[in-house]
């Protein structure tokens, strides 16, 4: 066999390899390397792709001629509610997550994400979830009120059927996976930069991931609370959605597409990563206006949050509010513009090679501008109440999601194939394949503007003759297959070039970027040695690095140790603060995401009992996953070789776990503000909100509770500030007593919940205030928890003044805990209160 | 008060715009719930004039750190410099994006 290219030493390499490599065999499954868990990722996401794809085809089928019966409405329903589901949950976001997986640790010089076994346990979620999701199709009783769920036709009255539970729980198991990926990348970009990467000379690549992992940390929140209150009303009975007891189909509306309207751009960023990435190498010169572009990203991750509403324009709200999203989505167009610019520019200005790569390159300038033009079209009021629900907005979604986000991703898998396999694509097969698919594709969509125009609405499962739609669907179905043998022949190259491809040389597309300073074949550690990088463009700059990488001569070459490890490093000016020893191979992660997935059955079979017994599991095997850290045997054990300058990053106050805890906490923190949002929703639009008599919970032991968790909050805050000037002088008494006051607040707040004469299935009010409740008691309960747990540790002497680093952890969340109980207080006890909702109903019809 | 590299200043900017834009929404849709102006006045009511009153205020509120961080940039080293630029653009087009959505207060009426 030939040598991989760029390959170091052999006897370096099996060292190396002996701490960074998978388990053999089966032991593979407790593999956490993110070279193996992106593949993994971007493979299982291909397969939903075609699974996706064959549904779709479906679908053109049904719709070729007029008056065809080849599939009944209930199952025409069930497909396109499925290839919705499964292209924009199971395929899209994963697979882009899995590439980005796979390349930011090559990218910014590390030799791993900063949470392996988050990477891992997020991998075995989406997995398990996407089987679950599409088991519901094996059985015929698959999900059929689109893949946007709206209420009430999604309710347990409209939908008595299984399929919105599949929906429901299946996808918001996959967001476990989403948002866990989200918080990795946001924290590893941020602080395991090689050295002197500062985040002006960060691979633009990184900026985009950066804003994707964020906005989904942000995005996705709101449709887990959605999902989560959705299945509480169809398997509890407690009321969120429906208009007898006070609650409002509009507010999955608002709760799905504050998700969905960023989902478009959070698929969309990732795709001009890569954009961004190729045409500078294929054009031969750095991409113009790097600044624009990063001042670009950071616009489209925050505006695009505020069109949510431009998918709700003929709900009925007033047109002043209209106005505001309409112009908001016009605005999204300038950043997204800017980058369109700065590519052309970039293009115009260099010696563009018209590789394969750039044909797909080409293929999304094309078509995403398009797309972005029939946006702009539907960002305006009247056109948009015009072409509502019809094929132009079919047609427009595909325009930007396929020319968005597949051929750029194509794109990518042609320019990186050599990563996957140290070989090179079939200039022919890949040619064809691009064609076919960039032809039949436009014949399909580009013709569907035209059926929406003329009136045909999305989701019939059939027509009549004579509308003026026979010839257009014909064609638009042709188009379909022809895009399927497109895409057909770039599966069978990807597929064939494994075998039969010809092996890269090294930096086969003479790039700038560190990745290709890497093993080709992708090896497990990356780096044999870490470099010291000050410009954005390494390999073009020094091209003799990967030879000096892989002798060895830069930072954390020495591997006489079990560790892995990798550079700790500033967030903005990447200088060396630590160093980061990570996870090994681990079985926690997939035991954690196998209880979880019986506990999705449990639920879906509505087998309480045993959803319990499985929650239980699920969480002791997590705290056990939690007790395998820091200075435990199986983590690092302190050892008095170890490094001190840089300390390793247990030993210090503020490495990537604390990182990690607030990006959760920012996650967490907008699920509970989209709860918020949802309760003054409710109470001041539902056109049936009421609200009980009588008070149903017992405000003044709530109170206290409220005082003792403030009291817990204050102390473990003292015990901290102690433990950052090194005391730690009754430490475990101090956290003893922080656990045992924490645990009187949930006896409390325990007592005030089973007190209250809630009536969650008659009221929203009494739904909501009884969700915000269990809430609060989760919290506070895992918090004492955790803190009972770092009682033992720091007796065992896991913790210590010499490691100091899991209450630091530990500290945010208490801080969160506290302020959303007080938040809670004043949202739900005292507002109402104040206003006298509990005497009138507000907006009460 | 933050140095005009440090890269919350990336975000501010737009954080403020959404906080702007969310409040702006959730204030027209509340009022037209409960108290609703009279829709034969047209654009001319009060809440129409409290909405511009709030837009002008945070475009202003934005484009004073937009100059802050212009003015510093010329003085900083390459990186700080880079964030200090990035910065004044971010905050000076969140604030071309709070007027631009804030405009049509000024023709359409509120609650129609």
């Amino acid at each position: 066999m030939t040598e991989p290219v760029n390959s170091p030493d052999a006897a370096l390499h099996r060292r190396f390899e002996k701490v960074w490599g998978n388990l053999p065999s089966w032991g593979a499954l407790a593999a956490v390397n993110h070279t193996s868990i992106g593949l993994r990722f971007m493979v299982t996401g291909m397969v939903f792709f075609l699974i996706g794809g064959l549904l779709a085809m479906l679908v053109r089928t049904q719709l070729a001629l007029p008056g065809q019966e080849i599939l009944s409405a209930g199952v025409y329903n069930q497909v396109f509610t499925m290839h919705g589901t499964v292209m924009m949950f199971l395929f899209a976001i994963p697979v882009l997550e899995g590439l980005a997986m796979f390349l930011v640790p090559k990218m910014i010089g590390a030799r791993d994400l900063v949470f392996p076994r988050i990477s891992s346990l997020g991998y075995y979620c989406y997995l398990f979830g996407g089987v679950i999701i599409v088991f519901s199709l094996v059985l015929g009783i698959a999900p059929d009120a689109g893949w946007f769920m709206y209420t009430p036709l999604s309710d347990a009255t409209h939908s008595p059927g299984r399929g919105p539970d599949f929906w429901l729980l299946g996808i918001t198991f996959v967001e476990i996976s989403a948002i866990s990926a989200g918080v990795e990348l946001v924290v590893s970009i941020l602080r395991s930069r090689t050295s002197g990467m500062t985040l002006a000379t960060m691979p633009i690549f990184c900026w985009y991931i950066l804003a994707m992992a964020l906005m989904i940390v942000f995005g996705f929140p709101p449709l887990v609370l959605a999902s989560v209150l959705l299945e509480l009303e169809r398997a509890a009975g407690m009321v969120f959605f429906a208009v007898q007891g006070g609650g409002d189909p509009l507010l999955w509306q608002h709760l799905f597409w504050m998700f969905g309207h960023p989902e478009v751009y959070i698929l969309f960023l990732p795709a001009a990563g890569i954009v961004s990435t190729l045409i500078p190498v294929f054009a031969g010169r750095p991409l113009v206006g790097y600044r624009w572009i990063v001042l670009s990203i950071i616009l489209i991750g925050f505006i695009s949050f505020g069109l949510w509403v431009h998918h709700m324009f003929t709900v009925g709200i007033p047109q002043l509010a209209q106005a505001f999203f309409s112009v908001a989505s016009m605005l999204v167009a300038v950043p997204t513009a800017i980058q369109v610019f700065a590519w052309l520019a970039t293009l115009w200005t260099g010696k563009v090679r018209y590789s394969l790569p750039m044909l797909w390159i080409f293929g999304f300038l094309f078509v995403f501008v398009c797309g972005g033009l029939t946006g702009v079209m539907l960002a305006l009021v009247p056109f948009n109440w015009q072409v509502h629900d019809t094929h132009f907005v079919v047609a427009h979604m595909h325009y930007v999601l396929v020319g968005g986000m597949l051929f750029p991703l194509l794109a990518g898998f042609y320019y990186w194939l050599p990563h996957f396999s140290g070989r090179m694509p079939s200039e022919r097969f890949g040619r064809w394949g691009f064609w076919l698919t960039f032809g039949g594709f436009n014949l399909t969509f580009l013709l569907m503007h035209l059926t929406g125009l003329l009136g045909m609405p999305r989701r019939i499962y059939t027509y009549e003759a004579g509308l003026g739609w026979d010839w257009l669907n014909l064609l638009s179905s042709l188009g379909g297959f022809v895009m399927a043998i497109g895409v057909a022949l770039v599966l069978v190259d990807f597929v064939l070039h494994f075998r039969f491809g010809r092996r890269a040389e090294a930096n086969p597309w003479q790039a700038d970027t560190l990745e290709w300073a890497t093993t080709m074949p992708a090896s497990s550690y990356n780096f044999i040695s870490l470099p010291e990088i000050r410009t954005r463009h390494p390999l073009w700059d020094n091209p003799q690095l990967p030879q000096t990488i892989a002798a060895g001569e830069h930072g954390l070459a020495d591997i006489d140790h079990p560790r892995r490890e990798t550079w700790g490093s500033d967030a903005v000016t990447g200088e060396v603060r630590a160093i980061l020893h990570l996870p090994s191979n681990s079985w926690l992660p997939l035991q954690a995401a196998l209880l979880l997935a019986l506990l999705c059955i449990s639920l879906l079979l509505r087998s309480y009992p045993l959803a319990l017994l499985f929650t239980i599991a699920a969480v002791l095997v997590l705290l056990r996953w939690s007790w395998h850290n820091g200075a435990h045997p199986h983590a690092d054990p302190v050892d008095e070789k170890e490094p001190v300058d840089p300390p390793l990053h247990s030993r210090t106050l503020d490495g990537p776990g604390r990182w990690g805890m607030v990006v959760t906490l920012m996650a967490n923190g907008t699920l509970y503000a989209s709860l918020l949002f949802g309760w003054f929703y409710l109470w001041t639009v539902a056109p049936g909100w009421a609200v009980p008599q009588q008070d149903s919970i017992a405000r003044w032991p709530l109170l206290a509770s409220g005082v003792l968790l403030t009291l817990a909050v204050l102390w473990y805050r003292r015990l901290v500030a102690r433990l950052r000037r090194s005391e730690d002088l009754s430490l475990q008494a101090g956290l003893w007593l922080v656990a045992a006051i924490g645990l009187g607040h949930v006896v409390l707040l325990l007592w005030v919940l089973l007190d209250a004469s809630l009536q969650p299935r008659a009221l929203a009010h009494d739904s909501v205030l009884m969700v915000m409740l269990i809430y609060l008691l989760i919290h506070s309960g895992l918090a004492t928890l955790l803190t009972a747990m770092q009682v033992v540790r720091v007796r065992i002497g896991y913790v210590s003044r010499k490691l100091p680093y899991e209450p630091m952890v530990l500290q945010p969340f208490w801080s969160y805990t506290l302020g959303v109980f007080w938040l809670g207080y004043a949202a739900f006890i005292l507002l109402p209160m104040t206003f006298g909702a509990l005497a009138v109903p507000l907006g009460g019809q | 008060m933050m140095s005009p590299s440090h890269p919350l200043h990336l975000v501010l900017g737009p954080i403020i715009w959404a906080l702007w834009f969310a409040l702006m929404y959730a204030v027209l849709s509340v009022v037209c719930q409960v108290a609703p102006p009279a829709a034969s006045l047209g654009a001319l009511t009060w809440l129409n004039a409290k909405l511009l009153v709030l837009t002008l205020l945070v475009t202003l509120l934005l484009l004073l750190p937009a100059l802050r961080c212009w003015r510093a940039s010329g003085e900083l080293a390459a990186n700080q410099r880079f964030m200090a630029r990035v910065s004044a653009a971010v905050y000076l087009l969140s604030a071309a994006s709070t007027v631009a959505v804030g405009l049509p207060v000024l023709v359409l009426p509120p609650c129609l």
